[in-house]
């Protein structure tokens, strides 16, 4: 099993390394390329069974777009391949069609994934998320500058019980085309919902019999915490 | 517009007064009051002809005490936002409260302490001489989002001839003001620093020029050293006000300036106090006040240290020091300290953030920030986590390779002194969140007891 963490000095600014440390916990025998921006992403040319990004400034987008736009093309084949990629935070954000800023700029997208995004630095949306990925009950916590658009009616992660999907009107969250999976949920949303993380390896990375790390423990954590973000007193 | 500015001067002059005439705090009603009659009123409200702003991400509050005492100990007419909010309204009531029926201000010089996030409702119409920036973390996700973003909020309206002191040792500081005269300050090569810091979060790791990974010189924590690019040359500036020695047994530190080097009073010995009493001396120097002036008055200061007590308890050592919850840097750091000194320990952790869970439930992905992984040392001997969020600490503190049989949890905070083995241990501290100061002296209470009585049964 070989993962790859892409741009670790520049995403991961919402507790995202968290997801890295479980992953490590959980798969001690997996090998972990960590890439830097100067450096090409190894994933194009080698198989790799998980690429994975966390979150970024806004500033950061622009460059991160910038470096992988020439591998554009490819990254739709690996995706077509069934090939993994999760993708945290405001990082699916880059693999839309455009990103419209406060002065209604558009910041071109990969153009991977049929959403856009429009960014408001001075209305910044914060949010706690319960939602349903196939059975499984997802949390998580959003703190964002964009909100996203677009059809993802036949392409969403998660449905959500409490909270919003893409934006404000919708109900469906992230997307998720084969097993590309993204998020705007942030930072460590794999320990802190360990029942999708067994369901993440086994059935998404494919690693049959997989067992997650301190698997009683993070799940009296996470059944504390759903309770929590249930509860119809607490508000959004 | 000006009679709009009249009419809430009027409004919030009397409300303060009657305010004061009541004994309510009147620092923060009036000002926000005379805003939201006139949303220029800081445009128009008379104002010292010097102005001095301090922001950053810690020590901010601190650095403005320490610089305002120092110039009221010198004779300077000064005024101040210390018992006030730091943003707009609070500078306002401040403003308003030294300014007389003409709207005529009877000071020569203000000292705001300034919220990074509010700077931009702030700079707008109140032109700062000097912006003194201690130093700029990663800080409250909801509020603060991103260092990239705090940069941009301050730099929106700082005037082009603000006169910028800041930190030399922080690359993210220095990125204030990009076009503006700049003073540095900073502090030398340490036998404590390295070249690398392990630490899991530091805000800029790449060259701001041309993204290369910085090394460093010299790494003190996080991203706080002296760097530079291997690739394009860009490197941290020198510093103006550079401390050249720390004597730690004399307590004294060596300032070089340009020309000389000048020794002061040292308030205290831990890295950050430095950097804030550096800071401090930074401005004071460069507005005219004599080392010997500053010195002076530094003699006669103390910190006062709310963030930290110690009692000696029946032979053992009890030390409380408070752990903002949501502020991974500010977290680390205690850690840090923790994991310094010396001896067998035990930590008590009750950092439930109970401000943010009230409005739904604590955001918790400042735990992956943290550095959790600095308490795993073998003369930690246990560590009792207390609160609702007990089981997402311990899960932390599990992913951070402590073993399970040095940690408990429980959710009753109060509990966790009774889980406590003593025996084995020289020093028992108690972390605590900023709403947890009450929490934390019932606990200490309750060690008293449990200390004198195990003591007691001993003989
Ligand atoms: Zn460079």
């Amino acid at each position: 099993m070989k993962i790859e963490i892409l741009f670790p000095e520049f995403c991961n600014i919402y507790g995202d390394y968290g997801n890295v440390i479980y992953l490590k916990a959980c798969l001690p025998d997996a090998e972990f390329i960590e890439t830097s921006l100067n450096d090409e992403p190894k994933f194009i040319t080698e198989d790799i069974d998980l690429v994975y990004m966390g979150s970024m400034t806004e500033k950061v987008q622009e460059k991160i777009i910038k470096k992988l736009m020439p591998y554009k093309e490819i990254i739709k084949q690996k995706i077509e391949d069934n090939k993994a990629f999760l993708l945290t935070g405001n990082s699916f954000e880059v693999f839309g069609n455009y990103i419209e800023e406060d002065n209604k700029n558009k910041i071109e997208g990969l153009g991977i994934i049929d959403i856009y995004s429009e960014r408001k630095m001075f209305d910044r949306y914060n949010s706690i998320f319960v939602g349903d990925f196939e059975g499984i009950e997802i949390i998580g916590f959003r703190d964002q500058f964009a909100l996203q658009y677009g059809n993802n009616a036949d392409t969403y992660f998660a449905k959500a019980i409490r909270g919003d999907g893409l934006n404000k009107s919708s109900k469906l969250e992230g997307v998720k085309i084969k097993n590309f999976i993204g998020t705007s949920i942030l930072g460590p949303i794999l320990v802190l919902n360990p029942i999708f993380t067994k369901y993440y390896l086994r059935n998404i990375l494919g690693i049959e019999n997989a067992e997650i790390a301190y698997e009683q423990d993070a799940i009296e954590a996470y059944e504390k915490r759903l309770s929590e973000f249930k509860d119809p007193k607490r508000t959004f | 517009m000006k009679l709009r500015f009249w009419l809430a001067f009027y409004i919030a002059k009397f409300g303060q007064a009657f305010l004061k005439l009541l004994r309510k705090n009147a620092t923060y009603f009036p000002g926000k009051v005379a805003i939201k009659i006139c949303p220029e009123f800081l445009k128009y409200i008379d104002r010292p002809k010097k102005i001095i702003a301090v922001t950053g991400t810690n020590g901010k509050t601190t650095v403005c005490n320490m610089i305002n005492d120092i110039l009221i100990d010198n004779n300077y007419n000064v005024l101040n936002n210390r018992l006030g909010s730091n943003i707009n309204s609070g500078i306002a009531s401040a403003l308003l409260q030294h300014s007389n029926f003409f709207n005529k201000t009877k000071k020569d010089l203000a000292v705001f302490e300034v919220d990074e996030r509010s700077s931009i409702l702030i700079y707008k119409y109140i032109k700062p001489d000097y912006l003194v920036c201690t130093n700029l973390f990663r800080d409250s996700i909801k509020r603060n989002a991103n260092t990239d973003f705090i940069v941009d909020v301050i730099n929106a309206e700082l005037p082009k001839d603000t006169v910028v002191l800041a930190n030399a040792d922080d690359l993210i500081s220095c990125s204030l003001g990009k076009e503006n005269p700049k003073i540095y300050y900073g502090i030398d090569k340490l036998d404590t620093d390295v070249k690398e810091t392990t630490n899991i979060i530091k805000d800029i790791k790449t060259c701001p020029v041309c993204d290369e990974k910085l090394k460093y010189e010299y790494a003190r924590y996080h991203h706080i050293g002296k760097a530079y690019c291997p690739n394009c040359g860009f490197k941290s500036p020198e510093s103006n006000f550079l401390v050249k020695h720390i004597d730690k047994k004399r307590r004294e530190i060596i300032v070089k300036e340009t020309k000389k080097s000048y020794k002061y009073s040292m308030l205290s010995d831990s890295i950050f106090n430095i950097y804030n009493e550096l800071s401090a001396i930074a401005i004071l120097r460069t507005i005219g006040l004599s080392a010997t002036q500053i010195n002076n008055s530094i003699k006669k200061m103390k910190i006062v240290e709310t963030r930290l007590s110690e009692e000696e308890i029946n032979g053992k050592k009890v030390i409380t020091h408070l752990s903002k919850g949501q502020n991974p840097v500010a977290a680390s750091r205690v850690f840090d300290y923790v994991q310094s000194v010396e001896g067998n320990k035990s930590v008590i952790l009750i950092t439930d953030d109970c401000d943010d869970a009230k409005h739904s439930s604590e955001n918790l992905t400042w735990l992956y920030d943290a550095d959790f992984e600095l308490l795993n040392k073998e003369n930690i001997k246990q560590i009792i986590i207390g609160g609702v969020r007990a089981n997402d600490l311990y899960l932390r503190f599990l992913l951070a390779g402590i073993p399970k049989e040095k940690l408990i949890k429980i959710e009753d905070e109060l509990e966790t002194v009774n889980m406590l083995k003593c025996e084995e241990v020289e020093k028992i501290f108690i972390l605590h969140d900023i709403y947890k100061f009450d929490v934390a002296s019932k606990l200490k209470e309750l060690l008293r007891k449990k200390l004198n009585t195990s003591e007691g049964e001993k003989e």
